[in-house]
């Protein structure tokens, strides 16, 4: 019996040292050749870069170059918010422009801090120079929207408010336009 | 009477310096390892107290876990949903993950060296894992942009479904993680903690149907290789790394093998044999970490990134 348990105890350590082993070289392997790969990282990075339409030479000095699939997604993260944002702006200006000048108001200094914090982050964005001119069309677009917004906002009376009711929209229109132009740049 | 001597002879075994060549190998294991111990239950003088040194070490070295969610905590005070939605995933979810290994690498650790005075850290690692994960899943059934309510967002896709049952399998173990549990379930309870394994196999499923297995090649596929290295961002790849170490280290024949060697005073061959393993565990470790620290960064100044 004592030399069944023996062999038994035996069997199970060389299994765990063929286990451990195997297991050993198998990352030994895997180690090195994660080695190499990280040698080629410099290679692959320019590579990436130059497929994304982001000439690294271009790019200033000890700043990355943005690709598009990080443009997009910074820009979405500004864009997507706002709009959101400003829709239910616009939805509570709608629901009181004809009854309450407090509530109207609130909806339309609402509508300032969000167009300025859009203005804000996309002026934060880096564009490559292909989309800089519409970038920056669009962010005056929205600084001119939110100006006429906070004048709006400004009015006394009901009727005055509304009578800035048409150059908000097509204020508000231009500005659409440019986000739909950056989109599809993107 | 004999029970006497045995007990004697074992503290004489723990306490003895034993002269060098009059000891057999298996003696001189045991006494640096019950050291390593022994040297972290000494008090220190601080601030007119006096403190462990295993208890600043265990602090210290339980404190990263509080990183994920304290990434979180701006999005979270603000309420900023356009944080919650972009980036919760990638930071309580990487941070769950990171928790879980931590967790998962207490016993081989134990195994290899010894040594028992961290042992703490499985509990705390586990009820900050548990934390993350339940984290996440609330913010996603709030915050995500999937179809179908709160439970289309937390279970309309397959590797979401994963995910919900990880945080299911997670309630049981953080509500029964504490004393008075352990004494309640008794034998069920080491049982019951085997669940850790199911949570472990889960998730090796809801990061292959969340990136699949192979990894970017130009923009198609999975993970970001603008940095040129999508091999090392590919979530499965991180986590195939990290859980052969963690993995091996728990098969009992393995564990007898090392005791076996660690018995014959050969701890050498254990650490040559260990080292490349660990060194891929790192090399995982360190991308998983890597994600954690760049979302989390976003995540807390509220820029978050979708990459």
């Amino acid at each position: 019996m004592t030399q069944t348990y023996s062999a038994g105890a035996r069997g199970q350590l060389t299994s765990g040292g063929v286990i451990i082993a195997a297991g050993s070289i198998v990352a030994a392997i895997l180690v090195l050749l994660g080695l190499v790969y990280a040698a080629g990282t410099g290679a692959r990075h320019q590579a990436a870069l130059a497929a994304a339409g982001c000439e690294p030479g271009l790019s200033p000095s000890g700043q990355q170059c943005t690709t598009a699939q990080m443009l997009t997604s910074q820009y979405l993260a500004i864009a997507t918010p706002a709009d959101q944002q400003l829709a239910a702006d616009v939805a509570g200006y709608d629901a009181s422009e004809m009854h309450s000048v407090a509530a109207a108001r609130a909806a339309l200094t609402a509508q300032v801090v969000s167009e300025n914090t859009f203005g804000t982050g996309l002026a934060a964005i880096t564009f490559p120079p292909a989309m800089t001119p519409v970038a920056s069309a669009l962010l005056r677009d929205d600084q001119a929207l939110a100006k006429l917004t906070a004048q709006q906002a400004r009015s006394a009376s009901l009727t005055r408010m509304r009578s800035f009711n048409r150059r908000v929209q097509a204020a508000s229109a231009t500005v659409q336009a440019g986000m739909k132009l950056i989109r599809k740049d993107l | 009477m004999a029970r006497s001597t045995v007990g004697s002879r074992a503290l004489d075994d723990l306490t003895a310096t034993p002269s060098p060549g009059a000891e057999g190998p298996q003696l001189q294991r045991r006494t640096a390892k019950s050291r390593v111990d022994e040297w972290m239950e000494v008090d220190f003088k601080f601030g007119g107290s006096r403190i462990k040194r295993k208890a600043l070490a265990l602090v210290l070295l339980g404190i990263p876990g509080l990183a994920p969610l304290f990434f979180m905590t701006p999005a979270l005070l603000t309420l900023n949903s356009n944080t919650f939605s972009v980036s919760v995933d990638d930071t309580l979810g990487t941070g769950a993950e990171i928790c879980l290994f931590l967790c998962l690498l207490v016993s081989p650790m134990v195994t290899i060296t010894g040594q028992h005075w961290f042992v703490p850290l499985r509990r705390w690692y586990g009820i900050m894992m548990a934390c993350c994960a339940i984290g996440d899943a609330t913010a996603a059934s709030i915050t995500d942009t999937f179809a179908g309510g709160v439970f289309g967002r937390l279970a309309g896709h397959v590797f979401t479904l994963m995910g919900f049952f990880m945080t299911m399998l997670v309630l049981p173990l953080l509500a029964t993680g504490n004393p008075w549990a352990q004494r309640k379930l008794g034998k069920y309870w080491k049982l019951l903690h085997r669940l850790i394994y199911g949570i472990w196999g889960l998730l090796a499923a809801h990061l292959i149907l969340l990136e699949g297995l192979g990894f970017q090649s130009g923009s198609d596929g999975s993970g970001f290789a603008g940095d040129g290295d999508p091999v090392f961002h590919q979530r499965f790849y991180q986590y195939s790394a990290c859980s052969l170490f963690l993995l091996l280290l728990r098969l009992p024949p393995v564990k007898r093998w090392i005791a076996a060697r660690q018995k014959e005073g050969r701890n050498w061959l254990v650490y040559v044999t260990i080292a490349p393993i660990f060194a891929l565990f790192l090399f995982g470790f360190i991308f998983v970490i890597n994600e954690e620290i760049f979302k989390g960064m976003d995540s807390f100044t509220e820029h978050p990134s979708a990459e």
